[in-house]
């Protein structure tokens, strides 16, 4: 029973930030057609402004909120400097910019503030472990559970209720329409690309305290963690974003739980051989849809 | 002509691939940074060092402050007209960009350069890489510190390293162990590197040597999201083990030590030289007693106060690990077969390097004979109190006991 609990904290408090992560990625990759590889440097970002609050004596929740908010806002002029441009571009050239921006971020980490990690001191108040029923639960893993899910309430909602929510999901079916109810592209991509910071920056902020540092090269595995959860979910799906979310974490966690000690090597390989057999059976992830378009 | 998405989106994924190869060549064009020759006059020769390093990626926690070190000889030798007042040195560094790959190509390009001397990576992985062109061409190849035993075997008799050995770490810290009293205890490697792979091998075969039993030995991958599970396996131990031995370093140490701590567990944790940096320190309360084996501990005074204030003088800060002292030292040894052999040749440097004792370094002093071509150098055994290093014990071990390679 003990076992359970903690197995089940374990694969909702690492589901949670796969789930905002690929979030991100997917409320981008509706409007846009774009996998945005520089998504991990805009959790990088909010890693060292959390830092930065920290060091300059900001109270911790200030830090928390100036490094979501900086995560938004560098989304939004990673928008409007590098891929407004090549916005009607193949996907193609548009993956090459992403990469570019992202290679360039971390470059711009390593020359700027280090090339090596940086000690993020969080509050003691967050590193100690709250027992449930006989288990103990760290405090960062209940904050990471409680958080996420918070998250996800809220944007369930933003989607559901809100105007630019509904506008984001139906251009991820069909941008053209939605332009032509009255929605300016140049507004939506820029609010979807907000929306995706913000995430990004919650996450690198739950990321951030769990491993104790920001290094240049953090947001390197997070994001390719988030573009496999996205390929598994569905591209363009949001409620498949967050259940591959869970679904990578449950495989990830169950395998590091329960693998043979002969076979932990090939841990992530194996994980990734899970990921074959779910796309096979659905080859357009567990949401997305197969459409046909003009070309 | 109609096409789905899912051809669209296998299309980008080839660009994915392609996109990494295409910034892959971009990128390895480098640096040159010629030091200045001086006037030729008098000087035998020109000793051309070739660098490959990994200035970007995840070995630049090595390789940039050992550069840094390094460069700071190269300045103080060319200002007195070169090695022994006459052989000027010039380099030309190269990015690596932490990949083994590009390590070797990057190797090649130096070696068409006609080097004496190629340094390579902190890492023993891109330094076989790049360690087995020199070997072909017979240049004498240096790695800035990785520390694994394999690699000069691996290679080849010109491959050295600059390091002491990771059997030789694991010897001294297991000797610790045995004198802390601890029965107990528990190893966490990773089999992604060979440095996280061997070390808690050498360290078991130490600890059992000694009398002390390996209790559970747990895997990570390196730059995992979090390290919960291990923290559970290890709680499940019954009984608990009576110390931790890891060679995690950046960022998988903090979030492993955090982990552990979260969970309730106070075992000792005993570390490698990977973690030798303000990261560890600044970790506060959690990392606060972790004992840990590196090449010198750090501090502005003595010999060290005097590279502290050279180094000021040309980066304008402090250096932060003692990769900066190691990188200088590499510089000594250089220096040391260059006076020896009175010569450039690659061949000479090599011979001279291979019987090399008694290299006066910051941190003590360094040799290679005897050694299987790992620098022999003494280990610092530290401890963290207070987010400050505190000196426990320097050890030369005894090349007798430490476990084989």
């Amino acid at each position: 029973m003990d076992g359970l609990i903690t197995y089940v904290v374990n694969i909702v408090s690492l589901g949670g930030t796969y789930a905002l992560l690929a979030l991100g990625l997917a409320v981008v990759f509706s409007v846009l057609r774009l996998i945005n590889f520089a998504h991990g440097e805009l959790m990088t970002l909010a890693g060292y402004t959390l830092l930065a609050g920290i060091l300059l004596g900001v109270p911790f929740w200030a830090a928390v909120l100036a490094a979501v908010f900086v995560g938004g806002l560098a989304a939004v002029a990673m928008e409007a400097t590098a891929f407004r441009s090549v916005r009607n571009a193949n996907a193609a050239t548009l993956l090459m910019t992403s990469f570019a921006v992202a290679m360039l971020l971390q470059v711009i980490f390593q020359n700027f503030i280090s090339a090596r990690g940086q000690a993020v001191p969080v509050p003691s108040l967050f590193t100690g472990s709250i027992p449930i029923a006989n288990a103990q639960i760290s405090v960062i893993q209940a904050i990471s559970t409680v958080t996420s899910l918070v998250c996800l309430i809220a944007l369930k909602a933003f989607f559901d209720r809100s105007k630019w929510g509904w506008a984001i999901r139906a251009a991820a079916d069909d941008f053209e329409t939605v332009r032509l109810m009255g929605f300016r592209a140049s507004r939506l991509i820029a609010v979807a690309f907000l929306i995706s910071g913000l995430l990004a920056g919650i996450a690198g902020i739950l990321w951030v305290m769990q491993r104790g540092s920001v290094d240049p090269l953090m947001g390197l595995k997070p994001v390719l963690a988030a573009f496999v959860v996205v390929v598994i979910g569905g591209l363009g799906s949001l409620p498949g974003a967050v259940l591959g979310g869970y679904l990578l974490a449950a495989i990830e966690i169950a395998l590091q739980t329960w693998l043979p000690d002969v076979l932990v090597p090939y841990r992530d390989a194996l994980a990734f051989v899970l990921v074959i057999v779910v796309l096979s059976l659905f080859p357009n992830g567990l949401f997305g849809k197969r459409v046909t378009e003009k070309v | 002509m109609n096409s789905t998405k899912r051809n669209r989106m296998a299309g980008a994924l080839v660009a994915v691939a392609t996109g990494t190869l295409l910034l892959a060549a971009c990128g390895s064009s480098g640096s040159t940074s010629a030091v200045s020759a001086a006037a030729d006059d008098g000087a035998a020769c020109t000793v051309k060092v070739g660098i490959a390093s990994g200035q970007t990626g995840g070995l630049a926690y090595v390789d940039v402050p050992h550069l840094e070190g390094f460069q700071i000889w190269v300045d103080e030798v060319n200002a007195n007209g070169g090695v022994d007042g006459k052989f000027l040195v010039e380099t030309i560094v190269k990015d690596t960009r932490s990949d083994a790959a590009q390590s070797a190509t990057v190797a090649a390009e130096l070696l068409s350069e006609g080097i004496s001397f190629l340094i390579t990576p902190g890492d023993a992985d891109p330094s076989i890489a790049a360690g087995q062109l020199a070997q072909e061409a017979g240049v004498p190849a240096m790695s800035w510190f990785g520390s694994a035993p394999v690699l000069p075997a691996a290679v080849g008799d010109f491959m050295f390293s600059n390091a002491f050995g990771d059997n030789a770490q694991a010897r001294v810290l297991a000797d610790y162990a045995t004198e802390q009293g601890y029965k107990t205890a528990y190893t966490l490697g990773s089999p992604d590197s060979a440095y996280t792979s061997n070390l808690p091998r050498y360290f078991k075969k130490a600890f059992e040597s000694n009398g002390g039993t390996v209790a559970g030995e747990g895997t990570f991958s390196m730059g995992q999201p979090n390290f919960n599970v291990i923290a559970d396996e290890i709680k499940a131990l019954n009984p608990q083990p009576d110390v931790i031995m890891t060679p995690a370093y950046e960022p998988d140490f903090p979030t492993f030590i955090k982990a552990i701590r979260g969970a309730g567990i106070t075992a000792a944790v005993l570390g490698t030289d990977g973690i030798d940096s303000p990261t560890t320190l600044a970790l506060g309360e959690t990392a606060e007693g972790v004992v840990y084996t590196t090449a010198g501990i750090l501090k502005n005074e003595g010999s060290m106060g005097e590279f502290f204030t050279k180094y000021n003088t040309k980066y304008g800060k402090d250096p932060e690990t003692i990769y900066a002292i190691t990188g200088y030292e590499l510089g000594k040894i250089l220096e040391a077969a260059v006076t020896q052999s009175q010569s450039c040749d690659p061949m000479a440097l090599k011979d001279t390097i291979t019987n090399l004792e008694g290299v006066q370094g910051i941190t003590g002093t360094i040799g290679f004979k005897g050694g299987d071509r790992m620098a022999i150098r003494e280990i610092s055994l530290v401890q963290v109190k207070a987010g400050e290093r505190t000196l426990v014990a320097t050890v030369a071990p005894d090349p007798a006991t430490v476990p084989a390679a």
